[in-house]
C-alpha cells in the first residue's frame, strides 16, 4: 500500500472516530443504563440504588432520567439497539410499552424477591418497584380545617384556590378517573367526571400544564389545596413550603411503578439482576425511609415513620386504604378524554 | 490588464467546496428528519401500519387543530406588537444616549439572551403570582383589596413573551436606527415637519427592514415558545407547541402529531413569506 497523504489522513480519522465513538466498535461493552423519573426519584435512586446494585454486582452503571413517554419514544425509535436496559413506568405507559412489544419477561423463577412482593406489584412483565399515592395536598397555613374527602375540593369557601392539573399525566387522568367514580362513573365511563370538573372551574385557580408545575404552584402561593402527590409533597416540605398531605376517605388513588427489561437489551443478565436488587427489602427498607419516603412494594419491609403514620401501618391495611385504578380500561379511552379536555376546560 | 494575471480557479469555486460540510450537516439533521416528518405524517393509524391521508382530513374536519393552530398565531401577533413598542422605545432611547449609558444599555438589553428561558420564565411566575410584586405592590398602595389573577391569564403570558423576546426586536432596530442619517431628521423640521410627520415620514420608512427583521425574529420566537407558554398560559391554554407535545408524548400518536407539526410549519413558513414580501414592498417605498 502507498502511504499518501489522503490515505494517512482518513486512518488517522477513522482511528479518532473509534476513540471518539467507542460504541461503533464494541456496542455491547456499554454500561447498564437504567431509565429513572426525573427529580426526587433520580436522587433516591443516586443514593440508594446504584450503590446497592454495585454492591451486588461489582459492576457499575447510569442513570438516565427522563419521562416514561420518553423512554417509550427512545426505545421504540431505536428497538433493534435500544440505548436503555431498565425502564421505570407508571401503569398507563407500562401497558403501551408491552403493547408495543418493547419489554422482555422478568425472570421470575430466578429472582430472590418477586415471591415477596404484595400480590399487587407481582406482574412478570415488569414487577413493580414502588407505589406512588395521590391523595389531597393542601397548605395548612390557609385551610384551617383539613380536607377528608375529594368532595371538599368544590367547597365555596375554596373559590379560586384549587389547582388541578391537565390530562397528560397520570395524576390528572387518575384524578379524573376517582372524580367520576365518586358519582358513579368508572374507567370506562368518565363523563360524570368531566361534569364534576366542569362545576369545580368557578374554584379553579390553575390547571397546571405537569406535576412539577403544580408544586410550583403551592410555593407561589397560587394555590392552596389540590389533587398531589405524596412523594411531591414531601420534597417541598423539606424545602420550608407550607404543604400537608392527606389521604381521602374514599381512598388514595394508588398506581404501581414498574420496572421492565427492554427488548433488545445487550445488559439483560444485568437488568435482572438490578431488578432483583430495586425489589429487595434492604434496598425498599431504605427508600421508605427519610428523606425519601417511598412506598414499597415488598410485604417484608415494616412499614415505619412518615409512611405508617399518613398513609399505612402495613400492607393489610395499604391494601384497604389505597385505590388501584384498571389502566388498561383507561389507556383505551385516554387520548379521547384528553381531547376533550382540550376543549371543555379553558378557564 | 491582461488576461494573463489571471491564475488558479475562480474566487466563487473556492466558496461553494467551502460550503459543503455545511450542506452535508443540513442534509443529515435538517433535511433527513423533515423528510422522515412527512412520511410519518402520511400514516393512518398511531402503529404505522397503513398509509392514508387520514391524518389531514381529521385536522380539516375536526373543528379544533385549526382554531388551536390561529390562535397560536395570533398569540405570536399581539406579542410581536408589544415587543414593537416597547424595542422602538427602546432602541430610540438607545441611539440617542451617550456612550457610557449605550454600554450599560447594550448590557441590559444583551443580558436576557444570555439567561436560560426556563429561569427567566420563573421569574415571571413570581413576578406574576398572587403574592408577586405586582400584586403585593398594588396593594400596598391600596389600589386593589384582593390579589388579581395575573399568572394563568393571556394578558400576563403577552406580557412574559414581550419580555423575554424583547432583545431579538431591539438589536435589528437600534441597526437600522443607528444608519439612519441625523442630517434627514434635521432637515425635515426645518422644512417646517412637526415632530410626528417627521417620525411618520422619515424616520418610520427608513427603519422599515429593522421592524420587519424584528418582527419575523420576535414572532416566530414567541409561537414556538414551548416552556414560557406552559409555564405561564399554564394547562388550560392550548397552542401548537404543547398541542404536538401531547400528541407526540403522552398519545404516542406520532402521525397526527407529525401531521399537525407540518401544518405548523407550512403556516409559520406563509408568515415569513409575508414578512419577505412587505420587506420588498418597503425596498421599493424607499428607492422612490
Amino acid at each position: 500500500m502507498q502511504l499518501t497523504r489522503r490515505h494517512l489522513l482518513g486512518s488517522a480519522l477513522t482511528l479518532s472516530a473509534m476513540e471518539l465513538f467507542p460504541g461503533i466498535s464494541h456496542a455491547q461493552a456499554r454500561k447498564l443504563v437504567f431509565a429513572t423519573f426525573t427529580g426526587s426519584w433520580e436522587e433516591a435512586h443516586r443514593d440508594v440504588l446504584v450503590p446497592a446494585f454495585k454492591k451486588a454486582s461489582g459492576q457499575d452503571m447510569l442513570l438516565d432520567a427522563m419521562l416514561s413517554v420518553d423512554q417509550i419514544a427512545k426505545v421504540s425509535a431505536a428497538r433493534t439497539n435500544p440505548p436503555i436496559d431498565v425502564m421505570l413506568h407508571d401503569p398507563g405507559p407500562a401497558l403501551v410499552a408491552i403493547g408495543q412489544d418493547l419489554v422482555e419477561p422478568f425472570p421470575v423463577a430466578a429472582s430472590k424477591n418477586y415471591k415477596d412482593l404484595i400480590p399487587e406489584a407481582q406482574d412478570p412483565m415488569g414487577p413493580s418497584m414502588f407505589f406512588q399515592v395521590v391523595g389531597i395536598t393542601y397548605n395548612p397555613e390557609t385551610v384551617k380545617t383539613p380536607p377528608t374527602s375529594w368532595a371538599d375540593l368544590w367547597k365555596p369557601e375554596y373559590k379560586g384556590r384549587v389547582g388541578i392539573t391537565n390530562l397528560n399525566s397520570t395524576l390528572g387522568t387518575g384524578f379524573l378517573v376517582e372524580v367520576a367514580r365518586m358519582h358513579g362513573g368508572n374507567e370506562g365511563n368518565v363523563e360524570e367526571g368531566f361534569k364534576a370538573i366542569e362545576k369545580l372551574k368557578p374554584n379553579l385557580a390553575a390547571v397546571a400544564a405537569n406535576p412539577g408545575a403544580l408544586a410550583a404552584l403551592f410555593q407561589q402561593g397560587q394555590v392552596d389545596i389540590s389533587p398531589g402527590n405524596f412523594n411531591a409533597i414531601q420534597i417541598l416540605k423539606t424545602r420550608g413550603v407550607p404543604v400537608e398531605f392527606v389521604a381521602p376517605k374514599e381512598g388514595a388513588i394508588a398506581f404501581k411503578t414498574s420496572i421492565h427489561i427492554v427488548k433488545n437489551s445487550p445488559n439483560k443478565a444485568l437488568a435482572a439482576q438490578l431488578i432483583d436488587v430495586a425489589l429487595s427489602p434492604e434496598v425498599q427498607g431504605k427508600l421508605m425511609r427519610s428523606p425519601y419516603l417511598v412506598v414499597p412494594t415488598n410485604g417484608k419491609v415494616r412499614m415505619e415513620g412518615e409512611i405508617a403514620k399518613v398513609l399505612a401501618k402495613d400492607t393489610a391495611e395499604m391494601k384497604k386504604k389505597f385505590v388501584f385504578q384498571d389502566w388498561k380500561k383507561i389507556n383505551e379511552h385516554r387520548s379521547a378524554w384528553i381531547d376533550r379536555f382540550n376543549r371543555e376546560i379553558k378557564l | 490588464m491582461n488576461t494573463a494575471v489571471v491564475k488558479g480557479p475562480p474566487a466563487t469555486g473556492y466558496s461553494l467546496a467551502f460550503a459543503s460540510p455545511l450542506a452535508a450537516f443540513f442534509v443529515l439533521f435538517f433535511l433527513a428528519p423533515l423528510l422522515l416528518l412527512i412520511v410519518i405524517s402520511f400514516y393512518a393509524t398511531p402503529d404505522l401500519k397503513s398509509f392514508g391521508l387520514d391524518q389531514y382530513i381529521k385536522i380539516a374536519t375536526d373543528g379544533f387543530t385549526l382554531p388551536v393552530l390561529a390562535d397560536t398565531l395570533w398569540l405570536g401577533v399581539q406579542t410581536t406588537l408589544l415587543c414593537l413598542v416597547l424595542g422602538y422605545a427602546l432602541a430610540w432611547s438607545y441611539v440617542r444616549s451617550p456612550r457610557t449609558m449605550q454600554k450599560v444599555l447594550m448590557l441590559i438589553i444583551v443580558m436576557p439572551l444570555l439567561t436560560s428561558v426556563v429561569v427567566r420564565t420563573f421569574a415571571w411566575v413570581v413576578i406574576l403570582g398572587r403574592q408577586g410584586i405586582v400584586n403585593s405592590m398594588l396593594m400596598e398602595m391600596g389600589w386593589i383589596s384582593g390579589p388579581l389573577k395575573l399568572l394563568y391569564t393571556r394578558g400576563g403570558l403577552i406580557v412574559a413573551l414581550a419580555n423575554v423576546q424583547l432583545p431579538l426586536m431591539a438589536l435589528p432596530l437600534i441597526t437600522a436606527l443607528q444608519k439612519l442619517d441625523p442630517n434627514l431628521e434635521d432637515a425635515s423640521s426645518a422644512l417646517g415637519a412637526s415632530a410626528l410627520r417627521t417620525f411618520v415620514r422619515i424616520t418610520l420608512p427608513l427603519t422599515l427592514p429593522g421592524i420587519l427583521a424584528g418582527c419575523l425574529l420576535t414572532f416566530a420566537a414567541s409561537i414556538t415558545a414551548f416552556i414560557s407558554q406552559s409555564l405561564i398560559g399554564g394547562g388550560q391554554m392550548l397552542f401548537m407547541p404543547m398541542y404536538i407535545y401531547q400528541q407526540a408524548s403522552s398519545l404516542q400518536n406520532w402521525p397526527f402529531a407529525a401531521a399537525i407539526s407540518l401544518v405548523f410549519l407550512i403556516a409559520v413558513m406563509a408568515c415569513v413569506a409575508l414578512f419577505n414580501a412587505l420587506g420588498r414592498l418597503s425596498r421599493g417605498h424607499i428607492a422612490d
